[in-house]
């Protein structure tokens, strides 16, 4: 949809120091403010003159949002504005979540990784065309879906958790995170709370205009890793059109402790395919206690789709995702700690 | 403030989206001053109502007006009805909970299921309350005809300090009857219109398709919708207020437990016009007694 | 010659300038007091402005100058795309302009112009539009024809005419094959009818070849002032010369009003080939306001101003003898032309098919059907990419059932310098195709790689695919332009615009050979039509090469020949007893003697007439005779029409050749390898050569592979406007090493012996890859580009498609 686009209106620009004065920037300006990350996100909805927050918070000046440490209570803790380079470069993300660090090593390009960052992965708008094109959806404060007719061009958008909005989650690290069981931290009016990564984001049957617990007036300020998955077995898939700047068409993400060639617990986690990072908890519970085979490989995946409503253009992310789950459950168990 | 949620189609035509969410505010607010309103004026009318109540014996006209008769069951609400009333409430009580709470911040994924099947079991419910009204209740009761009007008048002038008394209605009395019309307006523009919206989502009973009319007439459709769902919530505040107060509670239980004593019926109905004691109503009654029973 | 330049790798003049960002390309430009404008663009595929536009809010602005609407234009065919426009007949048509201090307040003014458009019915789909009660594009009519006027010498005239194919045509059809409805072009060679009764297999495909936005890397952006009554104008350009001459009418002024300035431009692939129609955006606005006036173009409004290849939706019938020979082609092409111009997509595609396979008998059938989409243009090997990457996948499953080798069928069917090709069957200059296919046998050694064929390795599949590509690669009759100055500097004047494929210095070299000149003393004048252009061809269809070599090598040899004139004045005795080399004109065999040319450029200006530029051929064009004024008494000019003979129609080939490892579980492509072996001809510039070579092959890539239109068909709006969503292939996405071989053989037909290469490496790269995947999935092929990772996951999964043969919106 065109009448004018490239061209960001004005907006009053801020950049606090402090995680603190971010946080009261957002809550005074409320619906009318905006986040700043990287801007890989912004940037398109602003030059497009679709979202037009009056202030823009830019996050980028802001040190201890930076960085990857170790965490309190074990594990490591990273900072929102950590750039998908960092986190992928990281020596003890690599080493004992190498999961996050291939998730993040398959964002887009490099030039975006360098400029991206993992808060921003993560909180990152849906990438439908039709809601990104300023079509007035449900997502966008409307009352229709566009991606859902019996002509839309839905190939690219969800089989499971539709509720009106078909869209999915389009961040290659959530779903990583999640299968990590880390947990983000969240700074908002009353102060800090922390949110399960599972929990952390949400489908449009609860709220139909946000992909995450996010409420304005609130930021992600870091992602903990807890210590309880660190150099488990891991498995990160993504397949997508084109082998560079291009978002999944499915993803999976595998963690999986195994003692004596037995999966002791394990947390498999789907991508793409809703508008959540999606917890495989069935196939979990099949491969859970097993020793891993190809036929547990097989089932697994085969419960993982199960419930599964494509639209009219998109079934085949139906075998796609239970190839990809199967290939995880089986390759998790074959590679090797750390 | 707008009163309606506008927005510009893909090719940037003006379309209406829905009402604006202020809206459901106001209707709280009016359902909520209305009540204060007759809670402020009620002592005043409960009051004169004594006072008629004292007035001569002849003035409780028509038969078995004895005192030892009083106290007769009489059916008020056959079971069937009552029963109808019960499902449909929740149904509503449902269907606005669900509509409103999500857009006042109290979100749960599970709303719009809960809504469409409360809306589908409110349709079923309307639809057997329609055909057990028209062919098992006497539809007249509700309707509100030229001597109503006149009635509801009269009513209003007694009420603003007026002296003549209002006359005694049928089995409805007239605000009764006009609070039916209301819902039945306000339910018909919503469920109506709730119908087409289930094309625009996923359910096993019909296919998607969110294109089956242009987006200018879904515009009006949520519009309709959301007109009746408001004024639904100001209309189930007043009903339930009423149902609550003390004076009104031989009515709440007739719709509970189905009767109302010949005492109530006298004190509150005209038997000229409705009377369940004659051999017509009378007869009506006991036959769906039986029916209930058997 | 003594000095050899063509065939050897250096340094092209422009390198530093692009390396180091000195380079200016058209947005780069600035002038004093300089507005910038922006436009508004249509939101529906159809539709019109009703009533007038409003735009005093806008004009009140502070820091808003102008509006350009369609009233403002200057007198245009009503058939013709015009920069603005009241009539929008795709979605992003730019419908007014607004110029002002900044684009931050153009943008905002542009929001508060209220415009009222009445919505009017669309086309997205040919087929569709060819069904009774289907929809036109345009309120004339559906389909666009050449009409040959009934009044001879006229020249032929686009017409837009209402036709829609019979009900009982789409019924008999059903969906699976194209409909046998009316053509607007039909030739044939030989009895088709007869062909397919001698083959012994036969194979009848439903086939669609999408439509592709040019998307080169530098968008369209343009700068204008006028100054002196004069246009200064800094658009981004394939073609210099004749863009300068072509669109003085539309930006209202005379080619000698008008300095048209473009030294760099960043790519076009046939978008930009005669300038672009914004060009008259800033022109008009800045003659408007009186100050210079930018028009930058973004990523996303290229998608709409730029222009695409057309789409096919094709039936093509091949009957094949026992020994591959193809013995008989029926084809049929439904051409997705846009809402202008018509396009000779199909009628390239037609003369490329029967050069490629020479079929015995053939008819082509053809017919272009207008749709509400971005306008069409050519684009890189136009028809021909098309054509290859749609017949190349037949011949393999021909050569399949026939047992005969994939590489052996092309053989087989190869043209030689003998063949005829066309529906007119003329002749060619050259075709080395079957020593293309020798070399490229040795390159890949097929002999082992195609053992590799359909090998599964873990969950991988191999595959491999070869493809021949032809298209023409030359035109003549152009002129050349030079000055051999008295410091002893060779200026060299070209018109050929500086694209990117070093054609422009490359070509200017020859002047380097024939004059045995050192490369290092020529200064190359390009791209300013104020420093005295010759008459050259378009950048475009391959054509530079051939063509400039000749007009250089034209006037450099009737340099060479005043140069010798002026010696043998001086110095006495013929002309023909003298020789050029080593910077001096010399007695032959005698390098030493005779006269420096520093020195022969002082005397050509004492001489005058004809050896200083004063007198100046009859026969080159005006626009030159206009051009040499500048260099008139600045030395020896050397000025020649290119009049040498050429017998034939002149066509380059590319053989390609992909290896692919498809992942059985997901679907995903992996390209492994990519070899291409070319016969064009004398090779110029091998590092030049190789990059037009894989370049070509990699935009072939993502045709057939990931690059895909996507179009909402209720609304009629596109989402692939930015590189992201559209998925062009990036450099990451093809193999590190891609190799390369050159048959290397002169043409005969002209004096340098070079044939064009910008056009068919696409197809040879796009149609190499569609084989080899068709290879990977054991022969399964899809009859249509782009092939998805979704498309080969279902046929792995033996899964249903949700398209149709002919669907065009997936």
């Amino acid at each position: 949809m065109s009448m004018i686009r490239d061209m960001m209106p004005g907006f009053e620009l801020f950049q606090p120091a402090t995680a603190q004065d971010a946080v009261a920037l957002l809550e005074r300006y409320g619906d009318d403010a905006w986040a700043l990350a990287g801007g890989l996100d912004t940037f398109d909805w602003l030059k497009d003159r679709i979202k037009r927050p009056r202030a823009v918070v830019d996050l980028g000046a802001i040190e201890s949002l930076r960085g990857v440490r170790a965490a309190a209570g074990g594990g490591l803790e990273i900072g929102a504005m950590t750039t998908l380079t960092e986190v992928s470069r990281d020596a003890s993300v690599k080493e004992s979540y190498a999961l996050l660090a291939k998730a993040a090593g398959l964002v887009a390009t490099p030039q975006i990784r360098n400029q991206g960052t993992i808060g921003g992965n993560v909180c990152q708008d849906t990438r439908c065309w039709y809601y990104r094109g300023g079509w007035p959806c449900y997502r966008a404060g409307g009352n229709i879906c566009y991606a859902d007719t019996p002509a839309s061009m839905n190939r690219e958008h969800c089989v499971f958790g539709a509720s009106r909005c078909v869209a999915v989650n389009p961040s290659d690290t959530a779903g990583a995170l999640v299968a990590l069981d880390a947990s983000m931290v969240v700074l908002g009016r009353g102060g800090e709370k922390v949110v399960k990564a599972e929990e952390f984001f949400i489908g449009p049957a609860v709220d139909i205009t946000r992909m995450t617990v996010l409420r304005p007036g609130e930021m992600l300020t870091a992602i903990r890793l807890p210590a309880e998955w660190a150099g488990a077995h891991y498995y990160f898939e993504k397949a997508r059109d084109r082998q560079s700047w291009d978002f999944a068409l499915v993803s999976v993400a595998a963690a999986m402790k195994v003692e004596g060639g037995t999966v002791r617990d394990v947390r498999l986690v789907a991508n793409s395919v809703a508008p959540y990072p999606m917890r495989l908890k069935a196939a979990e519970a099949q491969v859970r206690g097993k020793t891993v085979d190809e036929r547990v490989a097989q089932s697994a995946g085969d419960i993982a789709v199960r419930g599964a409503r494509p639209l009219h253009q998109n079934s085949f992310k139906v075998p796609l995702m239970r190839n990809l789950v199967r290939r995880a459950v089986r390759e998790a168990t074959a590679t090797t700690t750390a | 403030m707008e009163l309606i949620q506008r927005t510009s189609n893909p090719w940037g035509q003006e379309v209406l989206v829905r009402i604006s969410w202020d809206l459901f505010f106001i209707a709280l607010a009016a359902g909520a001053l209305f009540c204060i309103i007759h809670l402020v004026l009620r002592p005043r009318w409960l009051k004169r109502e004594a006072a008629a109540a004292k007035a001569p014996a002849g003035f409780v006209s028509g038969s078995g007006a004895a005192s030892g008769a009083g106290s007769e069951r009489v059916v008020r609400h056959g079971l069937t009805a009552r029963l109808f009333h019960g499902v449909m409430a929740i149904a509503m009580i449902v269907l606005l909970l669900t509509g409103f709470l999500p857009k006042v911040g109290i979100q749960f994924g599970q709303w719009l299921t809960l809504h469409w099947i409360f809306g589908v079991v409110l349709i079923a419910s309307i639809v057997f309350h329609m055909i057990h009204a028209t062919f098992f209740l006497r539809l007249r009761d509700i309707l509100i005809g030229p001597r109503d009007v006149k009635e509801w008048f009269q009513e209003i002038r007694y009420m603003l300090g007026g002296s003549t008394p209002p006359a005694k209605p049928g089995k409805y009395p007239v605000d009764h009857k006009m609070y039916h019309a209301a819902v039945t307006v306000a339910g018909f523009a919503a469920m109506i219109t709730g119908v087409l919206m289930m094309f625009r989502i996923d359910t096993p009973i019909f296919a998607r398709n969110p294109y089956l009319y242009t987006d200018s007439t879904w515009g009006w459709i949520y519009v309709l919708h959301g007109v009746g769902g408001v004024l639904l919530v100001a209309l189930t505040i007043t009903h339930v207020y009423f149902a609550i107060l003390p004076e009104k509670r031989w009515i709440t239980r007739s719709m509970i437990k189905g009767w109302v004593t010949r005492g109530e019926l006298v004190a509150h109905h005209d038997p000229a016009r409705w009377d369940p004691g004659n051999a017509d109503d009378r007869a009506a009654a006991a036959a769906k007694i039986a029916r209930e029973s058997a | 010659m003594a000095r050899t330049y063509h065939g050897t790798n250096y340094t092209p003049p422009d390198h530093y300038a692009k390396v180091t960002g000195r380079a200016r390309y058209a947005e780069d430009w600035r002038a004093d007091g300089m507005l910038f404008a922006k436009c508004m663009l249509s939101p529906m595929p159809h539709c019109r402005v009703r009533g007038k536009i409003d735009a005093t809010a806008a004009l009140a602005m502070p820091g808003v100058h102008a509006i350009l609407t369609q009233e403002d234009l200057p007198e245009h065919d009503p058939l013709d795309e015009t920069c603005v426009t009241n009539e929008p007949l795709f979605e992003g048509q730019a419908i007014l302009a607004v110029a002002a201090d900044s684009e931050w307040i153009a943008a905002d003014a542009i929001e508060k112009i209220k415009v009222d458009l009445e919505p009017l019915p669309f086309a997205l789909d040919p087929l569709d539009s060819l069904r009774p009660g289907g929809p036109n594009a345009r309120r004339d009519g559906n389909v666009i024809v050449r009409d040959t006027p009934s009044e001879p010498g006229k020249p032929p005239k686009n017409v837009v005419k209402e036709q829609k194919w019979t009900a009982d045509a789409f019924a008999a059809a059903g969906g699976a094959r194209l409909p046998d409805g009316e053509a607007h072009v039909e030739w044939a060679i030989g009895d088709v009818g007869k062909g397919f009764e001698e083959a012994d297999f036969v194979i009848d495909r439903p086939l669609y070849h999408q439509s592709n936005t040019h998307h080169p890397l530098e968008p369209r952006s343009c700068m204008a002032y006028w100054q002196g009554g004069k246009l200064f104008l800094y658009p981004s350009t394939q073609s210099i010369t004749i863009t300068h001459a072509v669109t003085a009418a539309s930006l209202g002024v005379q080619p000698q009003d008008y300095v048209l300035i473009c030294e760099f431009c960043g790519g076009g692939f046939g978008s930009k080939i005669i300038g672009t129609v914004n060009m008259p955006i800033p022109a008009l606005l800045a003659k408007k306001t009186g100050r210079p006036v930018m028009h930058r173009v973004s990523r996303y409004e290229e998608n709409y101003m730029g222009r695409a290849r057309t789409g096919f939706q094709a039936q093509a019938k091949m009957g094949f003898r026992k020994d591959g020979r193809l013995v008989a082609l029926d084809l049929y092409l439904v051409q997705d032309n846009g809402p202008y111009s018509i396009q000779s997509d199909m009628n390239s595609a037609g003369a490329v098919a029967s050069l490629s396979y020479q079929p015995v008998n053939m008819r082509f059938r053809a017919v272009s059907v207008l749709t509400n989409t971005p306008p069409r243009f050519a684009q890189r090997a136009p028809g021909g990419a098309q054509i290859t990457a749609m017949l190349e996948p037949l011949l393999d499953a021909a050569a399949e059932k026939l047992g005969v080798d994939r590489l052996e069928m092309r053989r087989i069917n190869a043209p030689d310098s003998s063949s005829k090709f066309d529906g007119n069957q003329g002749p060619l200059t050259s075709a080395l195709v079957r020593e293309a296919i020798d070399k490229t046998k040795t390159l890949v050694d097929w002999d082992n790689v195609k053992k590799l064929s359909r090998q599964k390795k873990g969950t991988k599949v191999t595959g491999v695919g070869v493809a021949l590509s032809s298209y023409t690669a030359g035109a003549l009759g152009f002129d050349g332009l030079m000055v051999l100055r008295p410091d002893g500097k060779l200026e060299l004047h070209t018109g050929v615009g500086n694209l990117g494929t070093h054609s422009f210095s490359d070509t200017a070299r020859t002047a380097a050979e024939v004059l045995d000149f050192p490369w290092e003393k020529v200064e190359l004048i390009w791209g300013n039509t104020s420093k005295g252009l010759p008459w050259t061809s378009v950048q475009a269809g391959s054509m530079t090469t051939h063509s400039a070599t000749r007009a250089i090598h034209a006037a450099s040899m009737d340099l060479k020949k005043k140069l010798q004139e002026i010696a043998a004045k001086d110095l006495g005795g013929s002309p023909d007893a003298y020789e050029v080399s080593n910077e001096r004109v010399h007695r032959k065999g005698a390098p030493g003697s005779g006269m420096t040319l520093a020195k022969a450029a002082e005397r050509a200006i004492a001489l005058g007439g004809k050896f200083d530029g004063h007198e100046l051929p009859e026969d080159i064009n005006p626009y030159t005779k206009g051009g040499a004024q500048v260099v008139v008494g600045k030395g020896a000019v050397g000025v020649a029409k290119d009049n040498y003979e050429r017998a034939g129609s002149i066509y380059s080939f590319v053989v390609g050749f992909a290896r692919v490892e498809i992942d059985t579980e997901t679907g995903d492509v992996e390209i492994m390898d990519y070899a291409a072996v070319t016969d064009c001809g004398r090779v110029m510039n091998p590092r030049s050569l190789a990059a037009q070579l894989h370049g070509g092959a990699i935009q072939g890539f993502g045709m057939a592979l990931g690059q895909k239109w996507i179009f909402d068909p209720q609304w009629g709006q596109s989402f692939t406007h930015r590189f992201y969503s559209a998925r062009p292939p990036s450099i990451l996405d093809v193999p590190s090493v891609l190799k390369a071989d050159f048959v290397n053989v002169p043409d005969p037909h002209t004096p340098v012996g070079a044939k064009g290469i910008g056009e068919p490496p696409i197809g040879a790269g796009e149609a190499a890859l569609v084989c080899a995947i068709s290879d990977a999935l054991g022969g399964h092929q899809f009859g249509r580009t782009p092939i998805m990772l979704d498309m080969i996951l279902n046929a792995l999964e033996g899964r249903p498609d949700y398209y149709q043969p002919f669907t065009t919106l997936t």
